[in-house]
């Protein structure tokens, strides 16, 4: 018996559904038809009038959560992708998240989007926009990474009373599996040291984390250690964990399957060094896919995104310095 | 003169009428004030007037019923702010940037609001509020607190142009909910005319499409207004799902107080739209006999006096101070306790 | 026609840029392939740049004594097809296609900063490697080499009080041979099984001194003086003037007459004295003291003696303040009295020359007086300069100097 990490995901919707009269869901195709990945299957029948189908209108969905959610409700949205919230990106970051500060009164919305890239998904079903929504003021961007983590950073991120923008990767939805959603549970906000090490920490989140994790594998045979940070969640980002990694290690690479300008690999580089320039040893490495679009042939797709081999080269340069 | 059928109960209606001026004038003098203080250096940012469009916006404020219904205003809603219940000194203390006004200083001018009290603040991305309104009678709905409320907000004719105005309008369509969506067409988007904004003859033409109810109407008319709207709003409150209200009008100011509308033609400022409501309106009300000129001077002295106190308050009372302010865009503080349960042991 | 650009050439690994110092052929001139037609100077050298055809100067787009960046179109030369078949050179409009080709975002470069780039076609195959450079020119990565500190590293030495001198006996290990914190670590558990002492704050004083001062490019020159006459008249007057004195006094005419000379180089300034003050060292228990005297060029040697026996006295019991050590422009110091006939002293960090002396040593000198070789005592003296700012010739015209007057002591 395994869990993956979708299901991890449905059931913590059905968890919040059953536990919370204030939550619903609302997205495309996610009633009876279950969602485009199956996410909400089931749940319309066991919750009626809790899950609904809503039209294509991403800026309206996330403009009708934020309505709902001034009216005291928890509403779950589904992004079909996550490459579609850009549709929503203006009820998103100049409603949503500018409402707490303007008026005092916080929005909890969840916007779960199916986030990065999988073979053949192409440039419009593959994007990863924690970078864009974490340069907001007023956003929760949560990266899980682990089946235990779908599930419990999902029902923590309805129950905080802001906005969250939940970023599911699509790739481990099926190939990522657990005994159980049992896990140890970090409060959101918090990273996790997955893997120690003493030679160099690789700081990742989402997929990344499973990459990182199997760079030092190959590397462990040539007898390096490294230290693997999940940073769970990208805003806020936990710099304490990371700088106290990079203090043990004193190298430092930071590795995101978004677009190489700027994000999440570039505010930890640039937190680790405006705090932590002393604990540095070698000049900290971002390693993040290519700046063009996502491309859809398999090929192309995996020189695009950061993998194993590369993480392995980029640590194998960190290293050598 | 072309005085609209009173067709609502006499009584109710003198004291709508009644009301719904008094909210008009209140926002033709607190707003001149407002433009004086700009003037005079004391507002920062921009002053943005409702002259003009004060009958529509009254008569939708007092129709509504606050504590039940919901009502997003937009940029020239003073009047109907005002009619609804928004305490003038909210508006004083927000284009002044007072620490006690509704946004403290964070957010000016007319984006302000009290979302808890039915009124959300709106921000300046046009058509952004449609779904947003729909959203909360979504969660009425859902909550079983609905009732016969509903839910109104204005935009212009300019915002109907934008993408979330249509989305927004149709899931509100789609969910059958109980809204009065009020276009206010001005003729002019800041400067841009009407042929430059949408190719239908009459924006009423699109209720046809979303499959709900319009309305047209001169909104210049108090009369017709109030007859109009509150149809509208009857019919929401019926279950009849969305209504659109399309008001005819001519925006009598710039689209702030930095402009001076010099590109609207002269020809329209001197047509049938260019006629000033509050000036019409009154003559209604004497010629009908539903407030005497003494009444209506009287109030202008009232009004003018509670706007000048509210100037005089807000202008006392202290700014936000940046030393001081908590400078977080969340409610949540992290980090958060780490509570987890101690760790079971794993059977296998 | 064809025309082939001429263009500033890399003269030189360093250079970036030269100036023009003459053009040695006019619009209208033919010229032929190899032919010298402008004159440049770089920070190095003279040279000229050549021309790669045959063919007639069509446009000169420079001027003379402006100074131009490397690969910088100086002019062009008008030149037959055949001639660039000939030859193989690249024409401007074939660079120029070339150049908009690959660099049509920017356009709006100016002409006279038109600059070709020295590699040919961008080529992706491999992940290009980051060039490290400074004004678009390529520097070597060696730069970083052994003198490379990380923070981390800076930061364990600050934590330890470690200066990049104290680890000069480490081997790195990192790259380009730099010390890392591991390399660090394993040098100072060696030496923990050494026997080791706390150095006294006088010695740190003067190893902080030192170590500053060493960050120079410092050279030492030498020159010998026959003493007899200075030592004869040492002998005849009453109180005696200490031998340094003689130094002082001879250090401070020689320098009031080429003031430039102990000049001190901070940027592009060079700080001149203000007042010929210069200082004496005196050793002391673990350290060195170096009290001024002020103003000598102004006062005789006689009038000197009794400021000077008694600043020495009280240097040696350490009685003499900060004040009455600071300010110095240039420091005598005699290594002679440890019987010491040979040293290259260090000046003061803030201090561009030091002169020093050693012992006196009988030698037979030849004069050609008396075309034979006499007995006589000859002292070394030994002028440490700062490189940058004086050179051996100027450092050997002052050193000379100062022996001549320490030979002719009637006059100081």
């Amino acid at each position: 018996m395994s869990v993956t990490y979708i299901d991890a995901i449905r059931e913590a919707q059905e968890t919040l559904l059953r536990d919370d009269p204030r939550v619903f869901l609302y997205g495309q195709d996610i009633a009876t038809f279950g969602g485009a990945f199956k996410a909400t299957k089931g749940l319309s029948e066991m919750f009626p009038n809790r899950v609904f189908d809503c039209p294509i209108s991403e800026d309206a969905m996330i403009g009708m959560a934020v309505g709902a959610a001034i009216e005291g409700m928890r509403p779950i949205i589904e992004m079909q992708f996550a490459d579609f919230s850009s549709i929503a990106f203006n009820q998103i970051v100049n409603q949503a998240a500018t409402h707490y500060y303007r008026t005092g009164m916080p929005i909890p919305i969840t916007v779960r989007l199916p986030s990065g890239g999988t073979p053949g998904s192409g440039p419009f079903h593959s994007q990863s926009m924690e970078g864009i929504y974490s340069q907001y003021p007023g956003l929760i961007v949560l990266t899980p990474a682990s089946v235990s983590d779908a599930y419990h950073m999902l029902i923590d991120a309805v129950k905080l009373d802001d906005p969250v923008i939940f970023c599911e990767h699509k790739f481990l939805y099926r190939w990522l599996k657990a005994k159980s959603i049992n896990g140890d549970h970090l409060p959101i906000g918090q990273a996790r040291i997955i893997r120690s090490g003493k030679h160099a920490t690789v700081v990742a989140y989402s997929a990344m984390v499973h990459e990182a994790v199997r760079a030092a594998e190959r590397l462990q045979q040539d007898g390096w250690e490294i230290e693997v940070v999940d940073l769970r969640s990208v805003k806020p980002l936990d710099i304490d964990t990371v700088l106290a990694s990079v203090a043990r290690t004193g190298r430092l690479l930071a590795v995101g399957e978004a677009f190489p300008w700027g994000g999440v690999t570039a505010e930890v580089i640039s937190r680790v060094t405006e705090e932590g320039f002393h604990l540095l040893d070698a000049p900290p490495q971002r390693l993040n896919a290519r700046d063009t679009p996502v491309p859809y042939h398999p090929k192309l797709w995996a020189a695009h995104r950061p993998t194993p081999e590369s993480i392995c080269q980029a640590l194998r340069k960190l290293l050598a310095f | 003169m072309d005085l609209h059928p009173i067709t609502d109960g006499v009584t109710k209606s003198r004291e709508f009428l009644r009301s719904a001026f008094h909210s008009m004038l209140y926002a033709r003098i607190m707003e001149n004030k407002l433009s004086s203080l700009y003037k005079a250096g004391k507002i920062v940012g921009g002053v943005y007037l409702g002259r003009g469009q004060e009958a529509v916006s009254a008569t939708l404020g007092t129709a509504l019923v606050q504590g039940k219904d919901i009502f997003a205003p937009l940029i020239r809603d003073q009047a109907g702010r005002t009619a609804f219940g928004e305490p003038p000194i909210d508006c004083i203390r927000t284009y002044l940037g007072s620490i006690e006004g509704p946004m403290r200083g964070r957010d000016g001018n007319i984006h302000r609001g009290r979302p808890a009290d039915g009124m959300p603040a709106m921000i300046s991305h046009l058509g952004a509020q449609v779904s947003l309104v729909a959203g909360m009678l979504f969660a009425r709905r859902l909550l079983g607190t609905l009732g016969d409320s509903v839910g109104a907000t204005c935009i212009g004719d300019g915002a109907a142009s934008t993408g979330a105005f249509h989305e927004g309008l149709n899931l509100a369509a789609v969910e059958k909910l109980p809204m009065v969506l009020i276009i206010a067409n001005n003729q002019f988007a800041y400067s841009t005319p009407n042929n430059r904004q949408f190719a239908c003859a009459d924006l009423v033409e699109r209720a046809r499409g979303y499959g709900i109810n319009g309305f047209s109407l001169d909104g210049t008319d108090l009369m017709a207004c109030t007859s109009v709207i509150n149809e509208a709003i009857r019919l929401a409150r019926e279950g009849q799902g969305p209504q659109l209200v399309v008001a005819r009008l001519l925006r009598l100011s710039g689209h702030g107080e930095h402009d001076d509308g010099f590109y609207v033609p002269t020809d329209v400022r001197n047509g049938h739209y260019g006629r000033d409501c509050i000036e019409l309106a009154m003559r209604q009300l004497v010629e009908n006999g539903i407030a005497s000129l003494d009444e209506i001077r009287a109030w202008q002295d009232q009004i003018s006096d509670d706007v000048q106190r509210a100037v005089a308050q807000a202008q006392q009372e202290a700014a936000p101070d940046p030393y001081h302010d908590d400078w977080t865009a969340l409610s949540t503080r992290f980090p958060l306790p780490n509570n987890q349960p101690a760790a079971l042991p794993v059977l296998s | 026609m064809p025309t082939v650009p001429i263009l500033m050439p890399q003269l030189g690994e360093s250079i970036a840029e030269a100036i023009i110092i003459r053009l040695a052929v006019a619009v209208g001139d033919p010229v032929r392939a190899d032919q010298e037609i402008i004159e440049v100077e770089t920070n190095k050298a003279v040279m000229g740049v050549t021309t790669l055809c045959n063919g007639v100067v069509s446009e000169l787009r420079v001027q003379e004594g402006v100074s131009y960046s490397v690969g910088s179109l100086l002019g062009l030369l008008e030149v037959t097809a055949e001639e660039v078949a000939r030859t193989g050179v690249d024409t401007f409009e074939s660079l120029e296609a070339k150049r908009s080709a690959s660099q049509t975002e920017c356009p709006a470069r100016t002409e006279a900063n038109l600059h070709f780039a020295l590699d040919g076609d961008d080529d992706y195959e491999e992940a290009p490697a980051v060039v490290p450079s400074v004004k678009g020119l390529p520097v070597p990565t060696g730069t970083m080499g052994a003198h490379y500190i990380s923070p981390r590293m800076r930061a364990r030495m600050d934590d330890m009080g470690l200066r990049e001198a104290d680890i000069s006996a480490v081997a790195g290990t990192g790259a380009g041979g730099r010390v890392t914190v591991e390399d660090l670590e394993r040098f100072l558990a060696y030496l923990e099984a050494w026997p080791s002492t706390h150095a006294s704050s006088m010695r740190l004083a003067v190893a902080d001194a030192m170590r500053r001062s060493w960050t120079r490019p410092l050279a030492t020159v030498g020159f010998p003086v026959v003493m007899d006459r200075l030592l004869e008249h040492r002998r005849t007057h009453s109180p005696k003037p200490g031998l340094t004195l003689y130094m002082l006094r001879a250090f401070a005419l020689a320098l009031a007459e080429n003031p430039t000379t102990a000049g001190y180089l901070i940027g592009d300034k060079v700080v001149h004295p203000r007042s010929f003050d210069i200082g004496v060292a005196v050793q002391i228990d673990d350290g060195v003291l170096v009290p001024v005297m002020r103003k000598i060029d102004q006062k005789k040697l006689v009038d000197l003696i009794s400021e000077y026996d008694d600043l020495v006295v009280r240097a040696r019991r350490r009685r003499v303040t900060e004040e009455e050590c600071s300010g110095g422009i240039a420091t005598v110091t005699n290594f002679g009295t440890f019987g010491l006939t040979l040293g290259t002293p260090i000046p003061l960090p803030n201090e561009t020359l030091i002169l020093g002396i050693g012992a006196g040593v009988k030698k037979p000198v030849w004069s050609s007086q008396v075309e034979a070789f006499l007995p006589a005592t000859v002292a070394e003296i030994f002028l440490t300069f700062d490189h940058r700012v004086v050179d051996g010739g100027g450092a050997g015209v002052l050193l000379s100097r100062v022996s001549e007057l320490l030979q002719t002591p009637e006059a100081l």
